[in-house]
């Protein structure tokens, strides 16, 4: 089986925080589009300088949350009153006062698992297989290492003009990440 | 993560100059003028005017302990960003010791609303149960305590103003140390002084019933009232450049979230409470509710859960209406005036004559409501809108939400 | 940089750093973290115990807590075998042991989300150090509360009747009673806390899937960190997610011991049913939960070599938050006792009484002692960063929330309405057992847990580190105040 390589793109290491940050807002400007910035921790104002639109969990969230306290309160206006109405110390078959401790946790649930399908799906998790994790370097990124990483898909990118302004841009090392294909 | 904050530049010199105070005398006259009225059209049923007279009285005091929780609760956790409106709430808790005089007529006139001051009217089984009583509601020590509480609040109002005040001009970190260290065991009694203002004074009108929950419910209500009270000055006076220097969107964010969340706490306390008597369903407790789910006063407890809670929670649940001053005004505006809703509830309905006509009442609350914020302003204008001489100030500043 | 300094000063015995911890409170904060450290410390200090053979006292413990869980596994197997009489529950304490210690449980694991929770939305940057411990110890506490009511129904091969599912008799559950409300309410609060302590610990799973030398770890963190790359798209989602499931989880802890306490306030009886219970409760979890967090911690950070991570400071901010709360419980105790009296109801002004000089009197007045006493140390900032101290206060906090759940739910049921109907309790050798057996279950999972899992939350504390600020932070504010916690 023969496998041909082909650049999957840069991997650029800088010193920290702040000249990742400026490093970003430069690719920013300059209308780079398929690239990343990728550090230990949440670095604050990144998403600024990446031109990031903000994230969209918080409308998963609000939906299965708002689902999931109706459905609570269906299930059990359902079962209280049409399935298997029982009279509880006179109390009405309705009893909304009773099912609201109930409605508010599956909502909750609902909530939670909006967020968590959310934070998941828009990060395209779980990928167990990436391309940037053949780099050695990249080991470091959960460590204390800050990385950019431009594709080659990018209109922008240009195997020559690229790495070099990386490390005009403060890069203390840039490599090629090559995909691995098999024909 | 955040749009680009702002760094204001407060401008001291606003903050400091205050334009003439004849508004707020004016404010104050007319709110005195209006009680005035409210007594002179009341005046053939005393027991509603009192009743009308208790609500204001309450709602006005619920507003400036409002402030003095913010301001106690902010100094005891260290809280920084709160720093910049802080001065509003010290003011709104600084008209406290106002609230001694206006309770004379509710001294004079108690007997007229609170039954257990007459046992001689009720049937036998609750006379055994006044007798009871006794030793805790008889007149004088009803009075004694009111006052020990009407004065501990105004201590505690306008020491912790006078203090924060005394140091915009020659800023010392002692004083700011030991507002913190007091602010602490203020909180403790604060809490035991509301919690035995609210069972004398609400639930005692109702003198057979009874419900643990009651101190924590008129907290529950004080709290958003505090920070309302903080948010609608904050935005005007963003608004009109005096604070704009040190009022921006992070600060408005944080007063909403705090609203927000002290809304939900109301909603959890008033519901735990409604749902614990519904279910037991004991008729000694039952009867309190009884009386506000039927007739008239049904459209009242359907109004307040949705004024005080339903509402205003999926409106401040966006991030954009915490952020924008019109709309965060807007909610809190609607807030102070839930709460009017909410003191009105608590206390109408047990009373023997009801508050009286609508004018009446009108005329009694707009008074104290006057009242209040020309005092508030007056106050407001004896020193700086923003305390200069707290050390966290430039903290405060420069702050940004999560 | 930070006043007061780094350099080492020998102090008392216990009395470790509380020099550098009274900083001027107001003029500068103290640091979270002690010591320069790079991000790579924080790295290795955490990684560290993960990765090296355990020491000595980790044996000890787990063997203790083995043996302690083998106890409860018994216990729950003769208990299965005979039945439930081999409790102490029986007329008129039909509720002994089982609910306390649920309600037990379930409150430690309060304190959990309110550090990871609560104090992330209160912007409580101190957190960092505790909050993924915390969470662990939410998860276990929520594991042995939720074993109690599963194990303590007379037929608990069919305990599936409690869920609503559709079955051949036609029937279904009862959702006007407070003990399905808990049902739901405690099982979702052990999935929700379960899904933050599992997001929160992707990056860190990655941390430790990128050092693993043997392949059989980097395979077993690799699978769990989902792929994890550090990459900003990622974070952002991951920060919104982190932020709206703290967002979701304070109003649950709120709402979950609020259900337990409807438990019992739902009833007609003098001494349940109160008005005030469910912010009391909500109190007493966050009160003994913070305790037990307490006494973890001081035992974790010289045990794993954290003290640099998990200082005095985080030690002050605990011990006010025990304090606060313990207020609050006291608060409710003094608002119960005056209008059990005020409400001149015969049956509530007996109660009252019978609890404080009946035959549980010793376990009211010891309760009292622990829940309102012993809390009144922490005004004093000397007590609330001593190491001994603290242990030893925390660990009466939780003996005396332990015996509050006894108080309410032992006297309120011996001796009720009718005195025909008077009786004692008196616990079995099994329900003295079961509760040391939940111990077990809860110790050994957190010794699992600090051996094979990282018990600071890495990417969170290098967050917080000064190295972490961006000049949007620092821009106008002095060095000397670059970086403090909130």
């Amino acid at each position: 089986m023969e496998r041909s390589s082909s650049p999957y793109g840069l991997l650029a290491r800088f010193r920290g925080p702040e000249p990742l940050l400026t490093a970003a807002r430069a690719l920013r400007d300059a209308g780079f589009k398929n690239w990343d910035t990728h550090t230990p921790f949440p670095v604050h104002g990144m998403d600024d300088a990446m031109g990031l639109k903000p994230s969209r969990v918080p409308l998963f969230v609000l939906v299965l949350g708002l689902g999931g306290a109706a459905a609570g309160m269906l299930l059990q206006w359902w079962v209280s009153v049409r399935a298997y109405p029982l009279t509880i110390s006179g109390k009405p078959f309705f009893s909304w006062p009773a099912f609201v401790p109930i409605m508010f946790e599956v909502g909750v649930l609902g909530g939670a698992t909006g967020a968590v399908l959310g934070f998941l799906g828009l990060s395209k998790l779980p990928r167990h297989h990436h391309e940037l994790f053949s780099s050695a370097a990249f080991e470091h990124v959960t460590d204390d290492g800050f990385f950019v990483s431009i594709e080659a898909s990018d209109p922008q990118f240009d195997a020559d003009v690229t790495p070099e302004m990386l490390r005009r841009l403060g890069a203390v090392d840039v490599e090629t990440v090559m995909t691995e294909e098999s024909t | 993560m955040t749009a680009a904050h702002q760094h204001p530049e407060l401008d001291k010199d606003i903050v400091r100059k205050h334009d003439s105070p004849m508004r707020s005398y004016m404010v104050l006259a007319i709110g005195v003028a209006a009680l005035l009225l409210g007594w002179l059209f009341g005046r053939q049923a005393p027991g509603s005017w009192l009743t009308a007279y208790l609500v204001g009285f309450v709602y006005a005091l619920t507003l400036a302990l409002g402030g003095l929780f913010f301001t106690l609760l902010h100094h005891a956790c260290r809280a920084s960003w709160a720093v910049s409106v802080r001065r509003l709430a010290e003011a709104a808790g600084a008209t406290l010791p106002l609230f001694l005089p206006l309770f004379v007529p509710i001294a004079l006139g108690y007997r007229r609303i609170y039954a257990w001051t007459n046992p001689q009217n009720a049937n036998p089984a609750m006379q055994e149960l006044l007798a009871h009583k006794a030793p805790y509601l008889n007149g004088p020590w009803f009075l004694t305590r009111s006052v020990i509480y009407l004065l501990i609040w105004a201590w505690m109002g306008w020491w912790f103003w006078r203090r924060s005040v005394g140091e915009d001009d020659t800023p010392d970190p002692a004083v700011a140390r030991r507002l913190r260290t007091i602010s602490a065991p203020a909180l403790v009694v604060f809490a035991l002084t509301i919690n035995f203002a609210a069972i004398d004074w609400i639930m005692s009108l109702a003198p057979s019933w009874f419900s643990t929950m009651v101190g924590v419910y008129f907290f529950a209500g004080i709290a958003p009232a505090g920070f309302a009270l903080v948010a609608v000055p904050a935005v005007i006076l963003r608004r009109r450049g005096v604070l704009s220097g040190a009022v921006t969107d992070e600060h408005l964010h944080d007063l909403g979230k705090m609203l927000f969340a002290w809304i939900v706490f109301w909603g959890y306390i008033a519901f735990s409470q409604f749902m614990l008597i519904w279910y037991a369903n004991i008729p000694e407790e039952t009867k309190w509710y009884a009386t506000r789910l039927n007739g008239t006063w049904l459209d009242v407890t359907v109004a307040l859960a949705f004024a005080h809670f339903i509402l205003p929670f999926f409106f401040l649940l966006s991030r954009k209406t915490k952020r924008n001053g019109v709309t965060l005004a807007a909610a809190a505006i609607w807030m102070l005036l839930a709460h009017l809703l909410d003191v009105f509830w608590l206390i109408a309905p047990s009373t023997p004559d009801g508050a009286g006509g609508p004018i009446g009442l009108a005329l009694t609350v707009l008074g104290f409501a006057a009242i209040f914020f020309g005092a508030f302003a007056l106050a407001a204008r004896r020193a700086a809108l923003v305390p200069l001489g707290d050390p966290r100030l430039q903290e405060s500043l420069e702050f940004e939400t999560v | 940089m930070i006043r007061a300094g780094l350099t080492s000063r020998p102090g008392r015995p216990g009395e470790l750093m509380a020099e550098r911890v009274d900083i001027d409170p107001i003029q500068g904060r103290a640091p979270l973290i002690e010591g320069a450290a790079t991000f790579h410390d924080i790295t290795e200090t955490v990684a560290r115990p993960v990765e090296w053979k355990p020491p000595l006292g980790w044996w000890l413990v787990f063997g203790v807590s083995v043996s302690l869980l083998a106890l409860f596994l018994v216990s729950i197997a003769w208990l299965f075998w005979e039945g439930v009489g081999v409790w102490g529950n029986n007329v008129p304490v039909a509720w002994g042991f089982p609910i306390i210690n649920f309600v037990f449980w379930v409150g430690i694991g309060h304190a959990g989300t309110l550090i990871s929770a609560i104090l992330f939305l209160l912007r409580q940057r101190w957190r960092t150090s505790i909050n993924r411990a915390a969470e662990a110890m939410t998860i276990f506490a929520v594991m042995c509360a939720l074993i109690f009511p599963g194990i303590h129904v007379g037929r608990p091969w069919v305990a599936y009747w409690l869920a609503p599912l559709p079955n051949q008799m036609g029937t279904w559950p009862q959702f006007r009673s407070p003990l399905m409300w808990d049902v739901f309410a405690v099982s979702i609060y052990g999935t929700v806390s379960l899904i933050f302590w599992y997001v929160g610990m992707i990056p860190d799973l990655a941390t430790l899937r990128d050092r693993a030398k043997r392949l059989v770890r980097k395979r077993v963190y690799g699978f769990f960190a989902l792929g994890w790359r550090g990459s900003n798209r990622q974070w952002s989602h991951y920060e919104k997610a982190y932020l709206l499931l703290a967002g979701l989880a304070t109003p649950l802890v709120l709402s979950v011991h609020s259900v337990v306490s409807f438990d019992f306030a739902v009833a007609q009886l003098p001494g349940w049913h109160s008005t005030i219970f469910p912010p009391y409760f909500v109190a007493g979890a966050i009160f003994s939960g913070m305790a037990m967090v307490v006494t973890l911690m001081v035992i974790c950070r010289v045990a794993f070599g954290l003290k640099r991570l998990i200082t005095p400071l985080h030690f002050d901010r605990m011990a006010k938050l025990i304090l606060l709360t313990g207020s609050m419980v006291a608060f409710a105790y003094v608002t119960e006792l005056f209008i059990a009296w005020y409400s001149g109801n015969l049956f509530e002004m007996f109660t009252a009484r019978n609890r404080a000089l009946g035959p549980y009197a010793h376990a009211y007045w010891l309760m009292m002692f622990c829940n309102m006493a012993v809390p009144q140390i922490f005004w004093f900032r000397k007590a609330r960063v001593h190491m001994p101290t603290l242990f030893v206060a925390s660990i009466l906090v939780n003996v005396g929330m332990w015996l509050e759940r006894f108080v309410i739910v032992v006297t309120s049921l011996h001796r009720d309405f009718l005195p025909a109907n008077w009786g004692l309790f008196k616990p079995t050798f099994w329900d003295i057992a079961t509760l040391a057996g939940s111990f077990g279950l809860f110790f050994t999972m957190f010794c699992l847990f600090v051996r094979f899992m990282p018990m600071v939350a890495m990417s969170e504390v290098k967050g917080v580190l000064p190295e972490a600020q961006t000049d949007e932070e620092t821009a106008a504010v002095p060095a000397s105040e670059a970086w403090q916690e909130s």
